[in-house]
C-alpha cells in the first residue's frame, strides 16, 4: 500500500455554508490522500460531512457553500483554483465521476438511456455520435445490460432499479475517470441487487484500475469493498487506516461507538447500542475534541484542546487524546473485541455480506 | 391507445351529458317560463288580443322546446285529409269531430281548452325533462343527404351529388335534393375549405336574435350587408349580398327568386361586413395565445436561469402585478395609454375588424395576463426540475449549465405546459367577456351572460353544451399531446410501465 501513488491529496479543507444569515462550518480542516486504484470507504453518522467533503473534489457544493481554505491536488494542479465552471466541467465525469444516493432518479426520465450515455462521451472525448453510440453500447454490455444494442433507445422507465443503477455506473465510467465517488450508491436498492452492483463496481475497478471513494453506512459494504476506511465526525476525519486497522484495532472512542451501533454487529435479541447525545452544532466553534460531550471516557483535556493525529501504525492514525502517552489506558467496549469474530462470520461464504 | 382514447371519449361525452342535463333541469324547471317574454316587444303589442296573445306565447314556448302546442286547425290537419268533409267540419267550433279530438288528446295527457275569444280548441302538453333531453340530442346532428328535402309540390326534384362550380367559378361539391345546395366549397375565409354536410342544431335563439339558429348567431357574419357583383345561374347580373354557399331549399319561390335561381335553392344568407362572433373571438384569442406563449415561455425560462437575479425579480414583480390587480383595472390602463399616446382606437367598431389597429389593444389586453401566467408556470416547472436528482447527476457528468438546461430541464418542464396548449387554443372560442365588452368587440364573450340576463334559455343550454364540449375535449387533446412528447405515458395498456 505504501508504494502506491497518490492520485488526489486534500489538505486542510474547510467548507462553510451560508444558512440564512449564519455561517455553518461543515468541514473543519480535513486532509486526506487517495491512492491510485484503492477503495476508500468514508463512514460516519449522518451529517458528519461525508458528502460535502467529497463534493469539493468536483466543485459540486450547493450555491450557498464554499471552500474557505485548503487545497486539493489532482494531476499536479490545485483543483480549488478552478474558478470557472468550464474548468470543473473538464474534471467532472471525465476525471472524477460521482454516483449519487438515489440511482432511480439520477436518470432523466424522458431521455433515452443511450443518449444519456453518449452525451458524456461526446462531451469529454469529442467523439461523433456514431462512435459514442458504439462506446455506449460496449459500456452497457460491460455493466451487464442484456441486448444492449436493442435497449439503447429505451427509456429509464423501461429499466428496473438495478439496471438503472448499472446505467448510472456505465455513464460514470464511460470516460474512464481516475476516481469514482459513490455516495451511498446502493442504499435505495434491495439486498440482492446491492450485492450485484457492488460486485460490478469491484470487477470494473479491477479492469480499469480507478480509485473508488465509497460513502456508506453499511459495514458489510465496507468490509467487502474497502481497502482503507476514514471515519468522520462533526466535519472532521477522526480516524483512518486499513479495514483491518479500523475493524480490529479501532482507537477513537467515536469509532468504537460507531462500530457498536451498526446494526450488523448486533446479536439477535440484544438491544442495539446507540450513541447517546447529539452531534455538535456546526454553527458554533468547536473546542477540544468534537466527540467529548458524548464520550463516556472523556478527559478534561478533551474539552479544552483539539487532539492531534497520533500514529498507531504506518497506515493507521487516530485523532484522540487517549493515544497520548500520558492518558490512562482505556479498554475498548466488549462489542469491539468480538467484532473480529462477527465480521469473519458475516463475510465468509454463506454469511450475509459475502461477496465473491 | 385506441382503447384508451375511446374510453376517454365516452367518459367525456358522459360528463357533457351530465352538465347539460343539470343545466336543462335548472333552466327549464327553475326559471319561470313567462320570463322569456320580458325582453320581447312583440308580445306586448298583442296584449289586447287574447287569442293572438295566447297563440304567440305558446308558439314561442313550443319553439323553445317547453311544450307541444297545437291549434284546433293543427290537430285537425294531423287527423284528417285536408280535402275531406270531416276536415272542414273539424275546423268548426264545437263540431263533434273537434270534440272527439279534444277527448283523444286529453287521454294523451294534453290540456285542451277553448281560446278566450273564438272558443276554438287549443292543445298543449309540457315536455318532461327526459323528453326535452332526448329531443335536444336527437336533433343535434344533421347529416345532409339527397333525400333530405321532401317537397310534395316538387315530386320531380332530382336527387344527386355532383361536382360543379360556385357563382365565383370555384369548384364545389353540390347537391340536389339535399337541404344545402353546396356540400363542400372553398373561399378565402379560414380554414378555406368548408362543408355543409354535417350541421349542428343547438336550438333557436329567443328573444335576442329572434328565431335564428343558435349556431348561426355564433358563426354568421355580422354588421351591415356588403354587396358584390354576381352573375347568377340564370344569367342575371346583380349587385347583391347573397352568399351562394349558404343557399338552402325553399319550397315556395317568388318572382324575385325565379329571376336569380334556376332551382329551389333560394333561401340564402346575406354577406355582412364584420366577422362572426366566433371568428372575432377566435382570431383575437389566437393572437393573444401566440403572444402569450411566444413571450411567456422564453421569459419564464430566462427567469428560471437567472433565478434570484434582477431579471427574475422584475419578472416576478410583473407576475404579481398581473395577478393581484383586477383585470378591468389594467385593461383600462392600457386602453388609456393606447388611445391617448398611440392613437389607437378605444373601441373595436370605430375602425372595424378590417383595420389592424382595431385589434391591437384588445389583443394586448388578452395577452398580458397570459404572458404572466406562462412566465410563472414555466419558471416554476424549470426551477422544480433544476433541483431534481437527474440534473445533479448531469452536472456530475460534466455537462455545462446551458447543456443541462437545453438538453435536460427544458423538455421536462415543457411537458406540463404543453398539456394546456389545446385548452388555450380552443378556449379562444369562448371569448373574453371583460376585454370584449370594454372594447365593444362583438365576440362570443358576452353571449352567455347576456343570454342568462335576457332569458334566452335555449341559448344558455346551447352554450353550456358547446363550452362544456370544448373544454372536455381540450383536456383530452392536451393529454393526447402529452403522450406524444412524454415517452413515459404510452396510452396502450402495455406490460412495461405505462398507464393502466
Ligand atoms: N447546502 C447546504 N446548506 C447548508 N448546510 C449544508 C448544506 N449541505 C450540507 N450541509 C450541512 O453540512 C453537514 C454535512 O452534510 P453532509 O451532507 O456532508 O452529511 P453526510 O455525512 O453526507 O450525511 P448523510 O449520511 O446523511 O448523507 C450537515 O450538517 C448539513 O446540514
Ligand atoms: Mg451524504
Amino acid at each position: 500500500m505504501e508504494e502506491k501513488n497518490i492520485v488526489l491529496s486534500a489538505k486542510d479543507v474547510v467548507v462553510k455554508f451560508h444558512v440564512r444569515d449564519r455561517v455553518l462550518t461543515a468541514i473543519r480542516k480535513v486532509s486526506l490522500d487517495l491512492y491510485d486504484g484503492e477503495t476508500l470507504a468514508i463512514v460516519g453518522e449522518s451529517g458528519s460531512g461525508k458528502s460535502v467533503f467529497t463534493k469539493t473534489f468536483t466543485g459540486m457544493l450547493e450555491s450557498n457553500g464554499w471552500v474557505d481554505n485548503g487545497e486539493i491536488m489532482f494531476e499536479g494542479k490545485n483543483l480549488l483554483e478552478n474558478k470557472k465552471n468550464r474548468d470543473w466541467e473538464k474534471v467532472r465525469g471525465a476525471k472524477i465521476a460521482t454516483i449519487f444516493q438515489d440511482p432511480m432518479s439520477s436518470l432523466n426520465p424522458i431521455k433515452t438511456i443511450g443518449s444519456q450515455i453518449t452525451e458524456v462521451v461526446m462531451k469529454h472525448q469529442g467523439k461523433t455520435k456514431a462512435e459514442a453510440k458504439e462506446i455506449a453500447i460496449d459500456m452497457m454490455d460491460r455493466v451487464g445490460i442484456p441486448n444492449a444494442a436493442d435497449r439503447f433507445d429505451e427509456y429509464p422507465f423501461q429499466y428496473s432499479g438495478g439496471m438503472r443503477q448499472r446505467i448510472v455506473i456505465a455513464i460514470a465510467l464511460a470516460c474512464r475517470p481516475k476516481i469514482l465517488i459513490c455516495d451511498e450508491p446502493t442504499t435505495a436498492l434491495d439486498v440482492t441487487i446491492q450485492a450485484q452492483i457492488l460486485k460490478l463496481i469491484k470487477d470494473l475497478q479491477k479492469e480499469y484500475g480507478f480509485t473508488t471513494v465509497f460513502i456508506t453506512h453499511d459495514l458489510g459494504v465496507v468490509a467487502n469493498m474497502a481497502d482503507r476506511v476514514a471515519v468522520m465526525y462533526g466535519g472532521q476525519i477522526i480516524e483512518y487506516g486499513t479495514v483491518e486497522d479500523i475493524f480490529y484495532n479501532p482507537k477513537h472512542p467515536y469509532t468504537w461507538a460507531l462500530l457498536s451501533s451498526l446494526p450488523q454487529i448486533g446479536v439477535k435479541g440484544e438491544e442495539l447500542y446507540s450513541i447517546a447525545g447529539t452531534p455538535p452544532s456546526l454553527f458554533n466553534e468547536i473546542k477540544g475534541d468534537a466527540f467529548a460531550p458524548r464520550n463516556p471516557h472523556a478527559m478534561k483535556i478533551d474539552f479544552e484542546e483539539e487532539p492531534p493525529f497520533f500514529q498507531i501504525s504506518p497506515t493507521h492514525y487516530a485523532k484522540t487524546w487517549l493515544l497520548d502517552p500520558r492518558a490512562p489506558k482505556i479498554e475498548p467496549p466488549h462489542e469491539i473485541k468480538v467484532l473480529h469474530q462477527r465480521m469473519v462470520e458475516m463475510t465468509s461464504k454463506g454469511g450475509a455480506f459475502y461477496v465473491e | 391507445m385506441k382503447r384508451y382514447v375511446l374510453e376517454r371519449i365516452i367518459r367525456s361525452l358522459f360528463s357533457i351529458f351530465c352538465v347539460v342535463t343539470i343545466a336543462m333541469f335548472l333552466v327549464y324547471s327553475q326559471i319561470d317560463r313567462n320570463n322569456v317574454f320580458k325582453e320581447d316587444q312583440a308580445v306586448l303589442k298583442l296584449k289586447g288580443q287574447p287569442d293572438a296573445y295566447l297563440n304567440y306565447r305558446y308558439s314561442v314556448w313550443e319553439t323553445l322546446g317547453y311544450l307541444d302546442y297545437m291549434t284546433q286547425r293543427d290537430a285537425c290537419t294531423l287527423e284528417y285529409d285536408v280535402n275531406s268533409k270531416e276536415f272542414t267540419s273539424c275546423l268548426e267550433i264545437g263540431s263533434p269531430e273537434a270534440a272527439a279530438l279534444g277527448e283523444q288528446y286529453k287521454a294523451k295527457g294534453y290540456s285542451v281548452e277553448p281560446t278566450p275569444e273564438s272558443g276554438a280548441l287549443w292543445f298543449t302538453r309540457d315536455y318532461t325533462l327526459v323528453e326535452r333531453i332526448v329531443r335536444f340530442y336527437s336533433g343535434l346532428i344533421n347529416i345532409d343527404n339527397p333525400y333530405a328535402v321532401q317537397d310534395a309540390n316538387n315530386p320531380d326534384l332530382e336527387r344527386k351529388i355532383y361536382f360543379g362550380n360556385d357563382l365565383a367559378g370555384k369548384p364545389a361539391l353540390k347537391c340536389s335534393g339535399c337541404e344545402h345546395k353546396y356540400l363542400i366549397y372553398f373561399n378565402s375565409d379560414f380554414p378555406f375549405i368548408h362543408q355543409n354536410i354535417v350541421t349542428f342544431d343547438l336550438g333557436t335563439s329567443y328573444p335576442a336574435y329572434k328565431n335564428q339558429a343558435v349556431t348561426d348567431v355564433m358563426s354568421l357574419r355580422q354588421g351591415s350587408a356588403v354587396k358584390e357583383t354576381v352573375t347568377f345561374e340564370t344569367g342575371l347580373t346583380l349587385d347583391t349580398s347573397i352568399l351562394d354557399h349558404t343557399c338552402t331549399y325553399k319550397e315556395v319561390l317568388d318572382q324575385l327568386d325565379s329571376n336569380k335561381f334556376v332551382d329551389n335553392y333560394a333561401n340564402c344568407l346575406t354577406n355582412m361586413a364584420e366577422d362572426s362572433m366566433m371568428s372575432v373571438s377566435i382570431k383575437m384569442g389566437l393572437m393573444a395565445v401566440a403572444i402569450g406563449y411566444g413571450l411567456g415561455i422564453p421569459v419564464g425560462m430566462l427567469m428560471a436561469r437567472r433565478k434570484g437575479k434582477l431579471a427574475d425579480k422584475l419578472g416576478q414583480a410583473y407576475i404579481v402585478i398581473m395577478i393581484s390587480i383586477p383585470s378591468l383595472a389594467y385593461i383600462s390602463f392600457f386602453r388609456y395609454l393606447g388611445t391617448q399616446y398611440m392613437g389607437l382606437p378605444g373601441k373595436y367598431p370605430e375602425l372595424g375588424g378590417a383595420d389592424w389597429r382595431s385589434w391591437v389593444l384588445p389583443v394586448i389586453s388578452l395577452a398580458l395576463p397570459q404572458i404572466a401566467g406562462l412566465m410563472m408556470w414555466t419558471r416554476r416547472y424549470m426551477v422544480d426540475q433544476s433541483s431534481s436528482d437527474y440534473v445533479k447527476f448531469a452536472r456530475a457528468k460534466g455537462l455545462s449549465e446551458s447543456e443541462i438546461f437545453s438538453r435536460h430541464i427544458l423538455k421536462n418542464a415543457i411537458i406540463p405546459i404543453a398539456q394546456g396548449i389545446p385548452g388555450s387554443i380552443i378556449g379562444c372560442i369562448n371569448g373574453a367577456i371583460i376585454t370584449e365588452s370594454l372594447y365593444a368587440v362583438s365576440g362570443m364573450g358576452k353571449l352567455l351572460p347576456n343570454s342568462i340576463k335576457g332569458f334566452n334559455n335555449s341559448m344558455v343550454i346551447a352554450l353550456t353544451f358547446f363550452f362544456t364540449f370544448l373544454s372536455v375535449f381540450s383536456l383530452l387533446l392536451g393529454d393526447l399531446l402529452v403522450t406524444v412528447i412524454d415517452p413515459r405515458i404510452s396510452l396502450a395498456t402495455s406490460k412495461k410501465g405505462g398507464r393502466k
